[in-house]
């Protein structure tokens, strides 16, 4: 029998080798597990079983919803209304187009959890309007790559979700917890596309009756946060059913008072994000028998073992080699299962450090974003090359400046958690451990 | 007939059989079914919870379908390489070398079913005890799909395999790709 550490190098140099020999990853997942089993006494049956446990979860539920809403915003042209918006509001600044892209990213962030609808949305609309503008497609490429990270921190963000669920951590305080640093992101790109980034074609400042006509265009559309946000915080709907309002919302208002020629389409989204929907579950599933056997494995005390005896039990230093860590995970595994792979590993840690468990969420979740924008398998950036039609590896090059936005951030994140959980702890007192006082007013917090 | 054409994926033609192309579609809509059955589970969840009358078989129906969609979809997606990739470097290769990791890609795929429907079966077989409360539902309703996911992948990797070999791996659309990605 070989050793569990032998075991574990195993298991993932065979996903990691068959994910770049051209695997699938949900099937190179699946094939790691499977063959490493044969060293363990773990039946493959049992593995098998997982791979439907990882997903027989409700709060997972809330997945397709949110990929949902933004299959229906992008394709509905709905969202093109929230780009005027955005224009009447930054488009006069130096690098107009650049700050529209950002500023709509933001809006667009607290509509929808999927960065991939966003960079769709931007690819199809603002992107042409930058190359006629003079904007280089490499550059354009990166910024709309770069803001679409923002929709899994500015909630309802997927990352949060599957954090949650697997995690056992408040989803409404990870959601809350993500808008300081998807702010922060935000603001690092209109920072740099202001100083550093192309001119654009210098235009004319909005003036406050078309600033007024373009929110009121968008007035529908922007509601959806509310539902969602409000809806939650209210403790009128879980994150599904938030999820669930929000996209009834779109079907039966939005499209109808909007966009009513897009009714027709509506099958056909539904059927693609039916499709959608699957691929990061099915990611899910496999995620979850590997993250299952790296538990049996004893994964966690070895990792753990191994970041103790350079860190400590210092919260901040275990936080710091983490992030060492999630930055090359995520530049070579999707957010979605090195979440559930390593979450055994996030908790024990957690742990170890005691370490806020929503902060350290928000710490994870902000570090895999960024592997959003890094190659090789930087999702983002793949689709946004692809879409603005400019090589991944150019594309890549002019990332490079951006990457000081998400350090910075990912730095402040780690050194700041009482502002990072300052929402959080307004809001959802119990998501950071708060209690309630035993003399009835207010909350005792930690 | 034109809209159920329209619902084939046509990229990678090449490595499809024009006589399961009825089969992609069909999962298409299944899958379309599956995400509209379950938001309006969730919805008739929340309305009736708030009447004060809750259907507490909603949940489990909705939770069904999510999971026949998530598996049904990773079948669909086999059919038209919509999986998530960790590299697509064979889209960059050609020849004997192309066709022998394509091949070797599909046969691990190929495992992989295999083990989903023989574990799989063994599993919904035992779960055929096994109910969920209140509606008293066989467990094997929910984990039944896991075999037949398999079976989908397995017959969908054949088909590829089979038409790679006929008419080799690569298509039009590789050489855009590949130009993309060296520009």
């Amino acid at each position: 029998m070989m050793s569990a550490t032998a075991v574990l190098i195993l298991m993932t140099a065979l996903f990691l080798g068959f994910g770049y020999m051209g695997v699938p990853v949900v099937f190179a997942l699946m094939a790691g597990v499977l063959l490493a089993s044969a060293f363990t006494p773990i039946s493959m049956q049992s593995l098998v079983g997982q791979l439907f446990h990882g997903i027989d979860s409700e709060t997972l539920l809330a997945v397709p919803f949110f990929l949902l809403v933004g299959e229906l915003m992008a394709s509905s042209d709905v969202a093109v209304r929230m780009i005027r918006l955005s224009q009447t509001l930054v488009g006069h600044l130096r690098g107009g187009l650049a700050q529209v892209v950002t500023l709509f990213s933001m809006f667009f962030a607290g509509i929808s959890g999927s960065s991939v609808a966003d960079v769709a949305v931007l690819s199809r609309t603002i992107a042409r309007d930058m190359s006629r503008e003079g904007y280089d497609r490499a550059f354009t490429a990166a910024l709309i790559a770069s803001a679409s990270t923002m929709a899994n921190l500015i909630p309802p963000s997927i990352m949060a979700v599957v954090y949650g669920a697997t995690g056992n951590v408040s989803i409404g305080g990870l959601f809350l917890a993500g808008v300081v640093p998807g702010v922060l992101i935000g603001i690092g790109l209109m920072i740099y596309s202001y100083f550093w980034g192309p001119a654009g074609v210098m235009k004319k400042r909005a003036g406050l009756t078309e600033v007024l006509v373009a929110a009121r265009g968008s007035a529908l559309p922007l509601v959806i946060p509310v539902i969602i946000m409000g809806g939650i915080l209210t403790g009128w709907f879980t994150p599904t059913e938030a999820g669930m309002a929000a996209a009834v919302y779109i079907l039966v208002v939005l499209i109808p008072a909007l966009n009513r020629g897009h009714v027709r389409e509506l099958p056909r989204d539904f059927m693609y994000a039916g499709l959608l929907y699957s691929l990061p579950l099915a990611a899910v599933a496999g995620a979850s028998a590997f993250g299952w056997m790296v538990a049996f494995l004893r994964g966690p005390d070895i990792v753990a073992g191994y970041i103790t005896s350079l860190a400590g039990t210092n919260g901040t230093m275990i936080m710091f080699l983490l992030v060492c860590v999630f930055v090359i995970v995520g530049d070579f595994i999707d957010a979605v299962p090195a979440i559930i792979i390593f979450m055994p590993i996030i908790n024990k840690l957690t742990e170890v450090g005691q370490i806020n468990p929503l902060h350290m969420g928000a710490v994870i979740i902000t570090t895999l974003v960024f592997g959003l924008i890094t190659p090789p398998y930087g999702l983002s950036l793949l689709v946004a090359s692809k879409y603005v039609g400019i090589g991944f590896g150019k594309a890549v090059v002019r990332s490079l400046p951006l990457y000081a936005v998400f350090f910075a951030t990912i730095a402040f994140v780690v050194a700041f958690p009482d502002i990072v959980l300052w929402l959080p702890k307004q809001f959802l007192p119990e998501s950071v451990g708060c209690f309630k006082s035993p003399t009835g007013a207010g909350f005792i917090c930690p | 007939m034109a809209d159920y054409r329209a619902l084939i994926l046509q990229r990678h033609r090449q490595l499809k059989w024009k006589s399961l192309d009825w089969l992609e579609a069909t999962l298409m809509v299944l899958c379309g079914v599956c995400i509209s059955m379950f938001t309006l589970g969730v919805f008739f969840d929340v309305v009736t919870r708030t009447i004060g009358a809750p259907w507490l078989w909603l949940q489990q129906v909705t939770t069904a379908f999510f999971a026949w969609g998530v598996f049904l979809g990773m079948a669909a997606a086999t059919r038209r390489n919509d999986h998530f990739y960790l590299t697509e470097i064979t889209k960059r290769m050609t020849g004997a070398p192309r066709t022998a990791i394509e091949i070797t890609n599909r046969i691990i795929v190929l495992v992989v079913a295999v083990l989903l429907i023989w574990c799989g079966t063994q599993n919904a077989l035992l779960d055929l005890g096994s109910f969920r409360m209140p509606s008293l539902v066989p467990l094997a309703v929910y984990t039944g799909i896991v075999p037949i996911a398999g079976v989908l992948i397995l017959l969908f990797t054949v088909e590829q395999l089979v038409c790679g070999w006929q008419h080799r791996f690569e298509g039009p659309e590789d050489r855009d790709d590949s130009r993309e990605a060296v520009e």
